[in-house]
């Protein structure tokens, strides 16, 4: 019993599980991107008429019968041909145009009717066909269009790309997303020649544009230059004065040093002089109380001392003076009055005896005369027997001069001996060895002596002779003397 | 879906629509917005991008007649 349960829910599981796989199997979803295009049966088409033999099923499921109905799949993705045409454009100008078309089957069971009709077992070669489809309608499209349309109206080339190709897509179940020119390759250089004058213009502004701006750059650099070296300027000039303020500054310190030590040494200096100046008047002081004050004290002590002797010397002079003036003048009185009285006597007695005098000199005068008379006489008489025995006496010495010598000799010899004599006179006790005659024998020399000293004598009278002398010593040898006048003293009074 | 559903929605001009020109609008459908072939419904008229149109008729599977929607 359990086992037949259990076989009953078996068999129901397993039906099931048939069931649920026959529904999977039968059940189609379609995808938001793709359209189920269902055929084998006839079914209620909607949106479509009768006679299709299909029918559409976009977005949601739908039960299929397996082997009985076929269902396939429409892509309704995007689609993209790319175009490489070459075309010729209004104008005749050959052209390479490359572009893309972007497109799709539409949305509408129309369209999706048309494209699978068309398309479906040529999915794949959907882009081929657009691109055939294409290429020739871009070259009609171009055809129609002048570069610069295609280059500047964008409006007038999708107007007429929808013209072209419009309808000839919707017979296809098609629509064009877009129709895009990706690059234009121009061979002739067209397009080149066309921008060239916009953009030799575009140059030359951008040009002149670009000098402006180096100018103005330029000025705004140039000024900026001219502020940054009148700032470097206005710097420097405040760097160089800060720096001579420093320097100044350093040179001040720098000297701090050197002038204080200058103003510390002569502060030193300063008090070192007037140390020594101190020094120097203690000294003076003691100099002073040392030297000088007894110096002075001395000196005037003496000068004291001396003025006062000479004081008293003078006092004394002066008195001594006086007294001798006082003297004097007695003196004098007394002498005068002596000499008044001797005067007068004087004075008497002269004129006494100048009356004397006279009468005596008047007599003597006379015979002074008298005498004097006979005196010439007897001196003329004298004188001229004198000369005659001068003569006589020359004559003789002229004959023989030793004769007169001799003679001399002989009148003088006693002096002569008493001189030879003069050699012993000093001498106080004298022994003669010999006796007598020894004694003789030099009596005889020291004469003999003197007899040498007779040739002597002879050469010196010889000598006097010659000289004027000779009457002088004439007369002396004579014994002669020659009276001389005598004067008779007369006394006068002088005062 | 049918085909008188598209007739009354309305639309914006995203190509001229003029006579001798092949227009086209947008307009909101199916839950989407889909592009269309426009021409205009009265023939003469000139309808330019940005025009708020109306579907008048709509001739499949992607071509629609359109007019103004508010006269300016």
């Amino acid at each position: 019993m359990p086992m037949v349960v259990g076989v009953v829910a078996g068999a129901a599981f397993v039906a099931v599980l048939v069931v649920i796989g026959l529904f999977k199997m039968m059940w189609r979803v379609a995808e938001p991107n793709e359209a189920l295009i269902i055929s084998g049966s006839k079914h209620r088409t909607e949106g479509l008429e009768e006679g299709m033999g299909f029918r559409i099923v976009t977005g949601r499921g739908t039960l299929v019968l397996p082997g009985v109905q076929a269902v396939r799949k429409l892509s309704l993705d995007l689609n993209e041909t790319e175009l490489h045409v070459d075309c010729v454009t209004h104008q005749g100008i050959p052209l390479k145009v490359r572009g893309v078309v972007i497109f799709k089957v539409g949305d509408d069971f129309v369209s999706i009717a048309n494209a699978g009709r068309r398309f479906l077992d040529q999915q794949k070669l959907m882009s081929e066909r657009v691109h055939n489809v294409f290429a020739g309608h871009l070259r009609s499209i171009v055809g129609g269009l002048t570069v610069e349309d295609m280059i500047r109206d964008r409006e007038k080339l999708t107007g007429q790309t929808r013209a072209a190709c419009g309808t000839e897509m919707e017979k296809l179940g098609l629509i064009v997303d877009s129709l895009q020119i990706h690059e234009i390759e121009d061979p002739t250089g067209y397009i080149q020649n066309l921008a060239m004058p916009h953009a030799a213009a575009v140059q030359r502004d951008a040009r002149i544009a670009q000098a402006e701006a180096n100018r103005l750059a330029t000025e705004a650099e140039q000024q900026s230059f001219a502020r940054m070296a009148e700032a470097t300027r206005d710097s420097e000039i405040l760097q160089a004065g800060y720096q001579a303020e420093r320097d100044n500054a350093g040179a001040k310190a720098r000297q701090a040093g050197p002038l204080a030590d200058a103003a510390a040494r002569q502060e030193v200096v300063v008090q070192e002089t007037r140390v020594a100046e101190l020094e120097a008047k203690r000294r003076e002081q003691q100099l002073q109380a040392d030297v000088r004050k007894p110096a002075d004290a001395q000196a005037y002590e003496k000068r004291t001392l001396a003025e006062a002797e000479r004081d008293a010397r003078i006092s004394a002079a002066e008195a001594k003076a006086k007294e001798t003036e006082l003297a004097a003048a007695a003196e004098a009185t007394r002498v005068k009055t002596a000499a008044g009285a001797e005067a007068e006597a004087t004075k008497a007695r002269g004129t006494a005896m100048a009356a004397a005098t006279r009468a005596t000199g008047e007599a003597e005068a006379a015979a002074a005369q008298a005498r004097g008379l006979a005196e010439a006489e007897a001196t003329k008489a004298q004188g001229l027997a004198e000369a005659e025995a001068i003569k006589a006496r020359a004559a003789a010495l002229a004959e023989n001069q030793e004769a007169v010598v001799a003679q001399q000799l002989a009148e003088n010899w006693p002096e002569i001996v008493k001189a030879g004599a003069s050699a012993f006179g000093s001498v106080d006790n004298m022994v003669v060895l010999n006796g007598a005659d020894g004694m003789a024998e030099m009596l005889a020399k020291a004469l003999t002596m003197g007899g040498t000293g007779l040739g002597l004598a002879r050469q010196l009278l010889a000598s006097m002779n010659q000289n004027g002398q000779a009457a002088n010593g004439t007369s002396q040898l004579n014994g002669l003397v020659t009276p001389s006048a005598q004067k008779v003293p007369v006394e006068q009074d002088e005062g | 879906m049918d085909d008188a559903s598209m007739v009354g929605l309305m639309g914006r001009v995203t190509g001229t629509v003029g006579p001798g020109l092949v227009g086209e609008v947008i307009v909101r459908v199916r839950g989407g917005a889909e592009h269309f072939l426009a021409y205009p419904a009265s023939g003469t008229d000139r309808i330019e991008r940005g025009t708020v149109v109306m579907v008048v008729e709509y001739l499949p599977p992607r071509t629609v007649y359109v007019q103004a929607a508010y006269d300016s």
